[in-house]
């Protein structure tokens, strides 16, 4: 049973997709505010230096948050806070 | 991916960056949630790289990145 | 059916004594006949007589074949099935086999036994993993170490309790307790008026934790809600805290084992439970009904999980609400009506049906607001101790209810502005403060009896009525 896929059905009125699709994008970062998070895995700031290096040369405004730990869910308030600071998020690095 | 899931719902665009090795871990993940989360892979191992390695896979992932998340 | 070898196949179990009896002759028609294609149910490893036995522990060939019974013995020429036996006869295998002197020691006749198919709920199980449901409803693919019931959470199809994850195999149970077809629509379930089918009934039936015995029941249940006297979108929608409540009268009750009695409004009853859960998720998942969304409420009650319970209807003296409407003890009936909560009415001394009616006119008088006459209905449940009172004094239901209908009323002069004030009243009446205005002039004032036999209790379900809509409706219950 284990190694078998699972199946359920849909109790709902199928309106929605199986796979919510991503939310719009804004279709260009001039003006806006990334915000980079770090999933508190080692290395991973090394990573996330260089994106906020690459990005500042562009003139995008950026801003730094991390992850208690990576193997946790981002408390609700950090994902508040970067709502309110940022326009778009970059969460990285899974490895 | 939860956390991008919820950064979403929240109205934030967001991207998640992960290493080759998750290719499939991040697809079961996506249809657990039953959201089609973004994602860019950057080539595994990361823990033995050098600081310009990791650099280097940081300004490869570059313009993936921009475009996943701008969406331009 | 699979494509299938000619030749002769065999189906049997070890744990089948008829099979182990004559698991020498299958060695014996392998030996003499050519291939014969063995599917073992138990254990590959049977019968030992024939080499290349075929592991069916699974059940997927036994399945295709429409196996019933082990052993069977079947033969197969040009891909087709041209004969099948089933359990041990000497004659007819040796017929069948052509060997004259097949068994010729062994008994002449023997039963098989239950193929493994057979098992409860294993034809579920098998025509969910092998064969095709005809189902309709959108298969919702997921990994195998899935956590099915934090999945419904995540997918937003609870009620915030968890629920039994929908399995095909459980669904068609669950379609197995209703001789409906699956595709037959119920009705528009609001607020987004989506065309409900049986299916989808029985997919969230199964989410809510209901038997499929209880599927009739929670077939009439989304029915009688869909009535446009109850009102269920106003129910829904409202910022007042009511919830549709299930009442079940007649015979159908105890065949489920619905709760009349002690702690009847309480927990501990598997139908009670889930009857009307069944009807919330229904409205959630179907309708698209979200509390926050559409569902306005200010406070709600513990009753929009589920309130559901059977009338005390064993004290033949009485007649039921379902028989008050019309309907006799023989049928069975669904009675929804909304319900904000639950008062009790405490009284361990009164011994005379005036007494006691002291108690409950005071008690009905207060619904709400002492001074308050609309948009308030009631369901007086009459407790097991206080029901003696008045079966003692000769007292029919009816005559309770005149007794009562005198003396719920209040003078124009009392009446305040409060929910509605005034409002309603005709000019005429509020010309004059001395006249006597019913408290539940929406007629929505019924008594029903239910609760323990132990414990000087009534009480009232209290809700906002009113004489065109948000009224109790009752539907028969067709098997």
């Amino acid at each position: 049973m284990s190694t078998r896929e699972q199946i359920l059905l849909d109790p709902t009125a199928e309106i929605s997709p199986v796979m919510t699709p991503h939310i719009a994008r804004p279709g260009s970062l001039d003006g806006l505010t990334v915000g980079l998070l770090d999933i508190a895995k080692q290395r991973g700031v090394e990573f996330l230096d260089r994106l906020d290096e690459l990005l500042s040369e562009r003139g995008i405004t950026v801003k730094r948050y991390k992850k208690e730990r990576f193997s946790k869910l981002a408390a609700p308030e950090l994902l508040k806070q970067i709502k309110e600071e940022c326009d778009v998020a970059v969460e990285a690095l899974a490895d | 991916m939860h956390d991008i899931k919820g950064l979403e719902t929240l109205g934030v665009p967001s991207v998640g960056i992960a290493t080759t090795e998750f290719v499939d871990a991040a697809e079961v993940q996506s249809k657990y949630l039953g959201y089609n989360t973004a994602v860019v892979f950057v080539a595994h191992p990361i823990q033995d790289r050098t600081h310009a390695e990791l650099q280097g896979l940081a300004d490869k992932a570059f313009e993936e990145i921009i475009g996943k998340i701008s969406g331009g | 059916m699979e494509d299938i070898q000619d030749g002769l196949i065999a189906v049997v179990k070890r744990d089948c004594p008829t099979c182990e009896l004559i698991a020498p002759i299958l060695g014996e028609i392998a030996e003499q006949c050519g291939p014969v294609t063995v599917y073992s149910q138990d254990d590959p490893a049977f019968p030992e007589q024939v080499a290349g036995v075929i592991d069916d522990r699974e059940l997927e060939h036994s399945f295709h074949l429409g196996i019933d019974i082990v052993p069977t013995l079947i033969h197969v020429q040009n891909g087709a099935e041209t004969a099948r036996l089933i359990g041990w006869n000497r004659d007819e295998w040796q017929e069948f086999t052509g060997l004259e002197s097949l068994g010729a020691d062994f008994p002449e006749n023997r039963p098989g036994c239950g193929s493994r198919t057979e098992e409860p709920g294993m034809q579920y199980r098998l025509v969910a993993r092998f064969g095709n449901s005809g189902l309709a409803a959108r298969r919702i693919e997921l990994p195998p170490e899935a956590d099915l019931e934090e999945i419904c959470y995540e997918r937003g199809w609870t009620d915030g309790l968890p629920v039994v994850p929908p399995t095909e195999e459980r669904v068609l149970a669950m379609l197995d307790g209703t001789r409906r077809a699956p595709s037959e629509v119920i009705g528009l379930i609001p607020p987004n008026l989506i065309e409900c089918t049986v299916e989808k009934v029985a997919i969230n039936a199964v989410m809510a934790g209901c038997s499929p015995d209880y599927m009739p029941v929670v077939l009439t249940v989304i029915e009688a809600s869909l009535i446009p006297e109850f009102g269920l979108h106003g129910i829904l929608a409202t910022t007042n805290a009511i919830a549709p409540v299930v009442m079940v009268n007649g015979p159908i009750a105890k065949q489920i084992g619905m709760n009349a009695k002690r702690n009847v409004f309480g927990q501990g009853n598997r139908a009670n439970a889930t009857i009307g859960r069944s009807l919330q998720l229904v409205v959630r998942n179907v309708g698209g009904g979200l509390p926050g969304e559409i569902d306005r409420a200010v406070f709600g009650n513990p009753g929009k999980y589920t309130f559901g319970f059977a009338e005390d209807e064993e004290d033949p003296h009485w007649t039921t609400y379902a028989e008050d409407q019309g309907f006799t003890r023989d049928q069975s009936t669904v009675t929804l009506f909304p319900g904000d909560g639950v008062t009790p009415i405490i009284d361990h001394m009164s011994r005379t049906p005036e007494e006691l009616c002291e108690s409950y006119v005071n008690a009905l008088l207060a619904t709400y607001n002492r001074r308050q006459v609309n948009e308030v209905s009631v369901m007086l449940v009459i407790g097991g101790e206080h029901q003696q009172v008045f079966y003692k004094a000769g007292w029919s239901k009816q005559d309770l209810r005149d007794y009562l209908d005198e003396r719920l009323v209040i003078p124009v002069r009392d009446i305040v502005p409060g929910r509605s004030g005034l409002g309603g009243l005709t000019e005429e009446e509020k010309a004059d403060p001395d006249r006597l205005i019913p408290k539940f002039r929406t007629g929505n004032f019924n008594i029903i009896r239910a609760g323990g036999a132990a414990g000087k209790y009534s009480a009232i379900i209290s809700a906002i009525g009113s004489k065109t809509g948000l009224r109790p409706v009752t539907k028969e219950i067709v098997l």
